[in-house]
């Protein structure tokens, strides 16, 4: 089981009090350790057919024009631990609009739906291991974990990597805002990790007049036995 | 060196992005095709109907590329509205025959991973990668039951009874 208190633990705990939806669904018997190697058995790679030509412009993707909010470029790199570009490997993400209304028939908070904006997008990493996305700024919601819970802004990726060692699913979120103080899913981060989740405003990677830029660098784990085919 | 970045749950509405046109059908593996299809359950015994389920298994050397880019060996599939998934592919290769598995969903702060086996208890416990489980009654959660000809059966259970064995990553 993970141990917050065990040194270098990166990732929240399965069981965690302040998130309703953990107490029947986290494992209640340790984790079983398997010999070294057994999980960094290389995946089959995403073929390049597999994104498409503005996938990874989360605005273009409405009938009428284009989505309300705050545009926003987002990019980074997706590294190893050893400081390694994972490159030609997917990142995929999803999100709330502008409004903090995500575009699935689950969400029936009384925010307004953006007919031009669906909320996912998917890339590949280059050379360097980076991505890039154009999108929105997504809003904050309420969702029913305790009385008056709202989410921080956040933005959901899911990286692939080259092994299931490195299979990582995590979220993004803003610097600065005042809900991540008080958001249970962001405070069952280990408190020396939280942080890493927290994407930098770097104005040189928007555009001028027309977008901001925020920078998110994404670490997965390292292969316990030999190094992964990158 | 980077410090590795911390996970979080894939949430109630991962359904927008994750699941993949046809996820479920698993190409680039020749061999008997099987169907797999069961439950997640949570530590009450109901389904859970967000549950996100991947597997993975070697393709064939020798397939041709996947046209849609879709890569070989990896099925990825939503649970339904009553907590059921199903994959279909073709029994895995290799002496005890097994699917990496890998489990996400709202309430899951990390994802899990698994194996299902497709071969006979005996043979399980003698795989090596199964040193730990080798006189545990537990072992038994990570075989598939055989329901028919080419169809298969693997209920997952998060917690409690029969509480399905997950591995230390």
């Amino acid at each position: 089981m993970n141990d917050m208190t065990r040194p270098g633990e990166v990732d929240p705990p399965y069981l965690y009090e302040g998130y309703r939806s953990t107490k029947l669904r986290a494992p209640s018997q340790p984790l079983v350790q398997v010999p070294a190697g057994t999980l960094d058995v290389p995946f089959a790679r995403v073929g390049a057919t597999f994104v498409k030509e503005g996938d990874n412009d989360l605005t273009v993707h409405g009938k009428a024009g284009t989505p309300l909010g705050e545009r926003m470029v987002l990019t980074g790199r997706l590294l190893d631990e050893s400081g390694r570009a994972i490159r030609n490997s997917l990142v995929e993400i999803w999100q709330a609009n502008a409004s903090g209304r995500y575009h699935h028939v689950g969400d029936q908070h009384d925010a307004p739906l953006d007919p031009n904006f669906h909320g996912l997008g998917r890339t590949m990493t280059d050379d360097e291991g980076r991505y890039r996305f154009m999108t929105v700024k997504p809003g904050s919601y309420p969702w029913p974990n305790h009385a008056n819970a709202w989410r921080p802004q956040h933005i959901h990726f899911s990286l692939l990597g080259n092994a299931p060692v490195q299979r990582l699913v995590t979220q993004m979120y803003f610097p600065g805002d005042p809900l991540l103080a008080l958001d249970p899913i962001y405070q069952s981060i280990p408190e020396r990790a939280r942080e890493r989740l927290l994407c930098r405003l770097d104005l040189d990677v928007g555009i001028e007049n027309y977008a901001l830029g925020y920078q998110f660098d994404i670490v997965l784990a390292g292969a316990k036995s030999t190094p992964l085919g990158i | 060196m980077p410090a590795r970045s911390p996970s979080q749950t894939v949430g109630p509405y991962y359904a927008i992005a994750l699941p993949w046109k046809d996820g479920g059908r698993v190409t680039g593996c020749a061999g008997e095709r099987i169907v797999l299809e069961g439950h997640v359950l949570d530590g009450a015994g109901q389904p859970v109907p967000d549950a996100l389920i991947e597997t993975w298994q070697a393709p064939d050397r020798d397939a041709s590329p996947s046209t849609d880019g879709k890569p070989h060996g990896f099925g990825r599939i939503g649970a339904d509205a009553s907590g059921l998934y199903r994959i279909e592919t073709a029994m895995p290769t290799g002496e005890v025959p097994y699917l990496d598995v890998i489990i996400l969903a709202r309430g899951l702060l990390k994802h899990l991973h698994t194996r299902v086996y497709f071969a006979e208890e005996a043979r399980v416990r003698g795989d090596a990668a199964m040193k730990a489980l080798a006189s545990s009654p537990r072992l038994s959660t990570l075989i598939a039951r055989k329901a028919a000809e080419g169809e298969y059966r693997w209920d997952v259970r998060l917690q409690g009874e029969g509480e399905t064995v997950f591995f230390a990553a």
